[in-house]
């Protein structure tokens, strides 16, 4: 196994700690979270799903979320998206203060600076493939960036299947619609929601390597939230959640650093897929 | 499996709401209409009884022809001699005998206009003082010609009190009169205008011949009707000359009844029309709901076939969910419908109809109600519960919901009903002689469903042109919007179903409107040759004006239109009501002169003679040729006459025309109506003076109206819209049924496509689109329906002309502006309908959209 720094972290790191362990490019932080809290229910019922967390993305980083079912890092994710509210703390993308935003102000944000590609049902079933790719653009009513597009087109492999209904597709070119869809808008950044859960491992190889590169050749930043350490190794940097804290933290991960964090924090349900996934890798 | 049914419902509740609406809707005019019907009966049973208070009856034995105020002929009988009653008063256990003396009047109110309420008789009685049946509860009974007294509820609308001075026209004459009582008859009269006159003035105004129509006969105590009507026979039987016969005040009663059950039948036929389409129409809403909720659930039905329920378990699951819906939903719409009947009442009360107190509601009612909401819910749900019960086990293990299965066998059936009704129609109009009115019924019928079956195809091909101009205009919300409703061609054609039918039937009324009163106007402008005409409110011009308009200096000539009942046969027929037919009367030399008529065969100089002239199409249908002989029967005798003359006219409405003097001979006076006065001014005289004239000879008369040719027309045409008003009230409810559909279907269409929502919500698009997208396909859905169901009525009514040119619609008016209006009050009620869904959809959380499974 290559060496590789792992630096393990209290339930309060201190941001100036994490900042130091980018790949080659310069970070700045594109979106950060402080104090972040989310629960759900009141009194004795009440579940903590995220406990008081600090983080921060870098600018022009993929960042893989993982954590074991029930950790919280949906949840962070949709906090960081604006697509939840939070119980307390500050949410910051971009510059701009996500929990002081209302309704309209979150449309807006979603609209312009965020791309989303989740697990399933990315695609608007009525519409081609072409169509599914400027519906951001189309909704805002922004002009569609011709070259910009045939460039995403191209990267994505999608050409010839333009003009095709989302029924007509497989699962991995669905996904590379919605990865194209994510990145035609030019978002500030790109939240990822188990992109390739319902993928086979070749496709998710392909999906994960467009990502990697719009990060790397086009500077795009990219927050992903996956259980598949397999996956988690094309970030630049892991973050390992557990009962709603952030327990762990990994740059420049590989499949088998990125089990041991997993094992140590006993993610037992994750362990089944592990093996298998290594041999398909192999 | 009844729990899982059962547990289904409560889960989606929301789902079931509409459709348990869309029963309800239905069941109330069902329910209504019993109600109303019984309502009606009971009111004019009290009527009847309390008209009717005789124990025994006696009146002519020969039947004749007669004529009733709703324009059908019916039957009358002989008149009988009012002498009769001293005889009768002689027989043992006769207590009373009383000639009954009626006959029509106007009452001046207090407002100097005839009291009269819609539809509801004017007539006089004669107030017997020895009547113990009538009780005089105010002031006096009315003594000499210028005293009368009014029945209670009369007295109320009249807003006259006891004492005040008025007038009457009575017998054709104008009294001056005095209110001297109140007389109560013991039952509201349904809005009838009763005056009661004493004894010595009906009998001149009304039976100046000493004929009257029946004679009450009161028995002593302890003397049943049946045996006074026993012993009353021999007594007649001995008046042979009299020709009368007795019967019990029971029979008499009965009889009454019988006649108004009839038309009361009317009434009910009318909302039954409705009901039947709103029930028709709700079918589409429910079989909607079901077949959405069989494709979201797919997944749990596979889930019970795995754990081992039979296909037909799971048919029989959705089954009774639906008669749940359905008993829900007829057990509210009794509710509504006796509310329904409430609001009649009151409306019925407003325009001085008074009907009986409790509002009825019967065991059968309920039955009924609650048999025909469960049935046509059960029936509606049976395609998706069939549906459902083929679900594969293994589609459990499935992700994606089935697609819809394929529209050819239905769109096959439908093009061939469409093209065979098209065929009909086609025939129709070709060969309007042949049956033409079957033809044309049998064509629409099955156009209508043809296309109603073809809608799904129909809608995927028209969709994409009606929404061209959202999907140009509103980008990307219309491209969008157009996706969803051609994405279930076959849940859109059936949401727009609802639309579809109420604006065929209403397309088609409004061109047929205004096709007759273009026909009407055309009609009038070519054969109306007079300079005014003087008509009556009641429909009878009173004789008192004829005089006083002939009367007059500017007037040249005055030609009286008049009609009456008779029995018409041929050489070798025997005389029946079943002969009876109407006729009318007009000196000969009206012709040309008042009147314009085209003669198809022979010549009207023949009338001069004593010949008939009959129309057209009553010579076809009876094969009556020129120069043949019929034979007028009435009481006063037989009359035979040639006919002289086929005509063509829509000018009068019955099917025999002669000269006055025949018609005297072939129609008892007491029977004849004068309809028009057909006048000619003197030379000289302008328009203006003698409409002056007219109208202030006309004016004392209170229901005497004064018509040029260009007033004639209109006061035609009005007749004709009021058509419009049941048209309105179809509209207004094919409105309401659209809405509850396209609600329906959209707010059900936001709760299957909730991952969908969300996850456009996500990329960015805002609450007010999507609200846009929605009421965009509510538009679309709603003009859809409006367009294909305007375009089927138009293409119906357009044949109706040729195939009915015979009654009068003679030209093909297409009120365009009415049906663009139609088409835009669709986009509107699109757009309320997408209300509550669109703000549903809005108010999805953007998180729970996107995490929902």
């Amino acid at each position: 196994m290559t060496t590789h720094s792992t630096a393990r972290i209290d339930s309060n790191p201190q941001p100036d700690n994490r900042s130091v362990g980018g790949p080659a490019s310069p970070t700045s932080v594109i979106a950060s979270a402080r104090g972040l809290v989310k629960t759900y229910g009141t009194g004795e019922m009440a579940v903590h799903a995220l406990a008081g967390i600090d983080v921060d993305f870098g600018r022009g980083e993929l960042t893989a979320i993982m954590g074991p079912s029930g950790s919280g890092k949906s949840t962070l994710m949709h906090c960081m998206a604006g697509l939840d509210t939070v119980t307390s703390g500050t949410v910051v993308v971009d510059g701009e203060d996500v929990g002081a935003m209302n309704q309209r102000q979150l449309t807006r944000l979603r609209r312009t600076r965020l791309g989303f590609i989740f697990q399933a049902f990315n695609l608007v079933p009525t519409l081609t493939a072409a169509e599914n790719i400027t519906l951001p653009l189309d909704i805002a009513r922004r002009p569609v960036d011709r070259a910009h597009l045939e460039a995403i087109v191209a990267a994505v492999g999608l050409k010839t299947r333009l003009h095709h209904r989302p029924s007509e597709l497989s699962g991995g070119q669905q996904q590379r619609v919605a990865c194209a869809r994510a990145l035609v808008a030019k978002p500030a950044v790109i939240f990822a929601d188990e992109p390739t859960g319902n993928l086979d491992s070749t496709s998710s190889a392909e999906l994960l390597g467009f990502l990697r590169r719009s990060v790397d050749d086009l500077s795009q930043s990219v927050v992903m939230v996956t259980h598949d350490p397999r996956a988690a190794t094309y970030a630049h940097r892991v973050l390992f959640l557990a009962d709603g804290r952030l327990v762990a933290e990994l740059t420049n991960p590989t499949q088998a650093s990125v089990l041991e964090v997993l094992g140590s924090l006993g993610a037992v349900d994750d362990a089944a897929t592990a093996p298998e996934l290594t041999a398909v890798g192999a | 499996m009844g729990r899982v049914a059962l547990r289904g419902i409560r889960a989606h509740l929301v789902q079931f709401i509409l459709s348990v609406l869309a029963v309800t809707l239905g069941v109330a005019f069902v329910a209504g209409t019993f109600s109303l019907r019984t309502m009606m009966s009971s009111t004019f049973d009290g009527i009847v009884d309390s008209s009717m208070p005789a124990d025994a009856y006696v009146r002519g034995a020969e039947k004749g022809a007669g004529y009733s105020m709703t324009g059908t002929t019916g039957e009358t009988r002989n008149t009988v001699p009012a002498s009769l009653v001293s005889t009768l008063a002689r027989v043992e256990g006769v207590d009373m005998a009383f000639a009954d003396i009626s006959g029509p009047i106007v009452l001046v109110g207090a407002d100097g206009t005839a009291v009269q309420s819609t539809q509801s008789p004017s007539f006089a009685l004669a107030l017997h003082p020895d009547d113990a049946t009538v009780t005089v509860v105010d002031g006096r009974a009315p003594t000499g010609p210028s005293e009368i007294a009014l029945e209670s509820a009369t007295l109320e609308s009249s807003g006259l009190s006891v004492g005040d001075r008025t007038k009457a026209v009575v017998a054709g004459v104008i009294q001056e009169v005095r209110v001297v009582g109140e007389v109560s008859l013991g039952a509201p009269m349904a809005g009838a205008t009763i005056v009661f006159l004493d004894v010595a003035t009906a009998t001149a105004a009304y039976s100046p011949d000493g004929m009257v129509s029946t004679i009450s006969v009161y028995a002593t105590p302890g003397v049943g009707e049946a045996d006074l009507a026993a012993d009353l026979i021999p007594v007649l039987a001995g008046e042979k000359a009299a020709a009368a016969e007795a019967l019990t005040g029971n029979a008499m009663r009965a009889e009454a009844r019988t006649d108004i059950e009839g038309q009361l039948g009317f009434v009910q036929t009318f909302m039954l029309v409705f009901a039947g389409i709103s029930l028709f129409v709700g079918a589409f809403i429910i079989s909607n709901t079901f077949s959405m909720s069989v494709r979201q659930r797919m997944r749990e039905f596979a889930l019970l076939r795995a754990v081992g329920a039979s296909p037909t378990q799971v048919f029989a699951s959705i089954l009774i969910q639906a008669a749940v819906v359905g008993l829900a939903g007829s057990a509210l719409g009794i509710g509504a419908g006796l509310g329904l009947v409430s609001l009649l009442r009151i409306g019925f009360e407003r325009v001085g109809m008074d009907l009986s107190g409790s509002i009825p509601l019967d065991a059968t009612t309920v039955g009924i109600s609650l048999a025909i909401g469960t049935l046509v819910s059960v029936v509606a749900a049976a395609l998706p519960a069939r549906r459902a019960a083929l679900t594969a086990p293994v589609e459990a293990m499935r992700d994606a919901a089935s697609t819809d299965k394929s529209l050819r066998a239905r769109t096959i059936t439908g093009a061939v009903l469409a093209g065979a009704g098209t065929a009909a129609l086609a025939a129709a109009l070709l060969a309007p002689e042949s049956n033409g009115s079957t033809t044309l019924g049998l064509g629409a019928l099955g156009l209508v469903v043809g296309v109603l079956l073809m809608a799904p195809i129909i809608a995927r091909h028209t969709l994409d042109a009606l929404a061209a101009v959202f999907v140009a205009g509103i980008k990307p919300l219309g491209r969008l919007a157009r996706g969803n409703v051609v994405r279930h061609p076959r849940r859109t054609a059936n949401t727009a179903g609802a639309l579809m039918i109420g604006m065929a039937l209403v397309g088609a009324a409004s061109v047929l409107a205004a096709s007759a009163t273009a026909s009407t106007r055309s009609i009038v402008d070519d054969g109306w040759t007079s300079d005014f005409s003087v008509r009556s409110a009641t429909g009878n011009v009173p004789i008192g004006a004829v005089a006083d308009v002939r009367a007059l200096d500017s007037v040249a000539e005055v030609d009286v239109l008049s009609f009456g009942p008779t029995m018409v046969t041929r050489p070798g027929e025997t005389a029946s009501p079943e002969n009876a037919v109407l006729a009318v009367g007009l000196p000969v030399d009206a012709f040309g002169r008042s009147i314009d008529i085209d003669t198809v065969s022979g010549s009207l100089d023949t009338l001069t003679g004593g010949q008939i002239a009959v129309k057209n199409d009553a010579a076809v249908e009876r094969g009556w040729l020129v120069g043949d002989e019929v034979t007028f029967t009435s009481q006063t005798g037989t009359t035979s006459a040639r006919i002289g003359a086929i005509i063509d006219t829509q000018l009068v409405g019955t099917p025999i025309i002669m000269s006055d003097t025949l018609l005297a001979q072939v129609v008892e006076p007491a029977q004849t109506t004068v309809e028009d006065l057909l006048i000619t001014a003197a030379p000289g005289t302008a328009p203006a003076d003698l409409r002056a004239d007219l109208t202030r000879v006309a004016s004392p008369y209170v229901v005497l109206s004064v018509l040029d040719t260009a007033d004639f027309a209109a006061n035609l045409a009005d007749q004709v819209n009021q058509i419009l008003v049941i048209l309105y009230a179809l509209l207004g409810l094919s409105i309401v049924i659209a809405v509850l559909g396209i609600v329906n279907t959209l707010a059900l269409s936001v709760i299957e496509r909730t991952r969908e929502i969300g996850l456009m919500r996500a990329v960015g698009l805002g609450r007010l689109q999507l609200a846009g997208i929605i009421t965009i396909e509510s538009v679309l859905t709603a003009v859809f329906g409006t367009v294909v169901g305007v375009t089927l009525g138009v293409a119906v009514a357009a044949v109706m002309p040729t195939v009915f040119t015979g009654t009068g619609l003679t030209t093909l008016a297409v009120p365009w502006a009415q049906l663009t209006a139609m088409v835009g009050l669709a986009a509107a009620v699109g757009v309320l309908a997408a209300l509550w869904p669109a703000v549903r959809a809005a108010r999805l959380p953007v998180l729970d959209a996107v995490a929902s499974d």
